[in-house]
């Protein structure tokens, strides 16, 4: 069964690059700056943000640049806000073709987590300006950027394989049940503030709080690609382990519903 | 070459409605209303196929008839691989081109360039193919001034011509055609219809379905002929057309 699955995939390989290339094209296709929105907009909201939390509230996090801190935990963050509510709504809105044509369902979804993927590897562009910037600023940090950061791309792999996962199971779910739509919105602004993207998770007293907040696959990704960027040292093994295991296991899980409910989601356009 | 098993489909009419917080309360607190609910749900049941049983050769044009509703292009769709049927099966030996609806995933901001890429690749080619054919696609379409244009301020007549030059530049072994050779204006219907012939007389299964009499019986060999679900009868093309018209008063 596998080897036809990967068969399938290779026939549908060029739908998917089209998908992907089309979607890109779609999004910038009015605006003057186009493709240097996806480098600009996320320097934008950091420098934003970065001026509200560090002078109006005074967060701070000691012995460490925090625009870097900030913008790191930003644009890990907003790939998997971003490519959850996109991949969540693409089966619903590509019914008119489902219904028409055999396709295979995953494809819509897969697209759409490659698609931000794309636009997020093009926001590591500002994101190592900056670290660069705060490098010389702020020598004090001993932030350096050297071999550590070969293991990063792990990092952003578990990302896109969680975020997959979950985009497989939104898109599911909210075929059956429309009010998905809504309740992701406020279930993303709950995680929002559960992941530790502008605060330090030293800030949290509460031990059981401090728990359930570890428990975050989305905290483990974004630790992980933080050790690397603001300490330059490669994490414990331990969080290897936690990171790959914690996104295959979401992906497997977001597979199997997928796979279980797709013939259904025909009758219920 | 197509073997359909006893296929039956059948579909909830009033699926919506089972689904509400609102149903969920009201039922709650009126145990009758929530049973003669669900005697609705039974009646809400529809079966657009029931027991559909037959069998079509390698190279046979098999023509589908029937008044609105009776299930041809829903048993199209099954063959296709676009449903999966709620009971019996379908057994299809060679590659399929479905003509069922044609222009399906145009994506209207993209040129019709990029578009007979994406509209390809929703059928399931590959790029090297679309590739040595897109001069082919131009040429059949009669569109080269057009093709860096967005779809989107096509007529819906160029639209259709595109779909239709896309649709056929496979030769496939067997061909589903649903209702689709009325696309384009009088010149481009008469160049639909030869092509279509050609790919007939170059050994394709056809699984074809229209309403008009005449073209069935130029091209068919045998054909289905479906009322509400059932096969009412199958044979050769001329004989079940016209009881079909007879069926309808219109002989």
């Amino acid at each position: 069964m596998i080897k036809k699955t990967w068969i399938n995939f290779k026939k549908y390989s060029f739908l998917l690059k089209q998908l992907v290339s089309r979607d890109f094209k779609v999004k910038y296709k009015r605006s003057v700056l186009g493709m240097l929105w996806s480098v600009l907009y996320p320097v934008l909201m950091t420098m934003v943000m970065a001026v509200v939390f560090e002078n109006m509230f005074k967060f701070k996090v000691e012995g460490r640049s925090y625009i870097v801190y900030l913008m790191s935990g930003l644009v890990m963050f907003n790939y998997f806000s971003e490519a959850t509510n996109l991949s969540m709504s693409s089966v619903v809105g590509n019914f008119s073709l489902l219904n028409k044509v055999y396709i295979p369902k995953y494809i819509f979804p897969l697209s759409k987590c490659l698609v931000v993927g794309i636009n997020f590897l093009l926001t590591l562009i500002p994101l190592y300006a900056i670290i660069v910037i705060e490098m010389l600023r702020f020598p004090e940090y001993n932030m350096v950027v050297g071999l550590a950061h070969l293991a990063l791309p792990f990092s952003f792999l578990c990302l896109f394989l969680f975020s997959l996962g979950v985009g497989l199971i939104l898109s599911t779910v909210s075929v059956f049940l429309r009010d998905m739509f809504y309740i992701y919105g406020i279930v993303l602004t709950i995680l929002n503030y559960m992941t530790p993207i502008m605060y330090d998770i030293s800030f949290i007293q509460n031990p059981v709080l401090l728990a359930i907040m570890k428990c975050n696959p989305l905290y483990q990704y974004i630790n992980f690609s933080r050790c690397i960027i603001i300490e330059g040292r490669i994490p414990e093994l331990i969080y290897f382990f936690y990171c790959g295991a914690s996104a295959v296991l979401v992906l497997l899980f977001g597979i199997v519903i997928f796979k279980k409910n797709q013939d259904k989601f025909i009758y219920y356009v | 070459m197509i073997k359909v098993n006893n296929v039956s489909m059948r579909f909830n009419l009033g699926i919506e409605k089972n689904f509400s917080l609102k149903q969920f309360v009201v039922d709650m607190f009126s145990p009758a209303k929530m049973k003669e609910r669900k005697e609705n749900k039974e009646k809400n049941e529809f079966w657009a196929l029931s027991d559909v049983d037959f069998e079509i050769k390698k190279g046979e044009v098999m023509g589908f008839v029937g008044t609105n509703g009776a299930g041809k292009s829903t048993l199209l769709k099954i063959v296709a691989g676009v449903m999966k049927p709620t009971k019996g099966a379908v057994e299809v030996g060679g590659n399929i081109c479905p003509m069922i609806e044609l222009g399906a995933g145009f994506d209207s901001d993209l040129t019709a360039r990029e578009n007979v890429f994406l509209n390809g690749a929703v059928m399931g080619y590959n790029k090297e193919f679309l590739e040595s054919k897109y001069d082919e696609i131009v040429e059949f379409s009669e569109l080269h001034d057009f093709m860096e244009v967005p779809v989107k301020n096509f007529s819906s007549g160029m639209i259709a011509r595109l779909a239709f030059s896309i649709a056929t530049i496979v030769d496939p072994e067997i061909l589903i055609v649903d209702e689709i050779l009325s696309v384009g204006d009088a010149a481009f219907q008469q160049k639909s219809e030869s092509k279509m012939r050609s790919m007939i007389s170059g050994g394709t299964t056809v699984l074809y379905v229209s309403h008009s009499a005449a073209s069935i019986k130029s091209l068919c060999d045998r054909v289905v002929w479906l009322d509400h679900g059932k096969v009412k009868m199958v044979g050769p093309a001329v004989i079940v057309c016209d009881e079909y018209l007879k069926s309808l008063n219109l002989l």
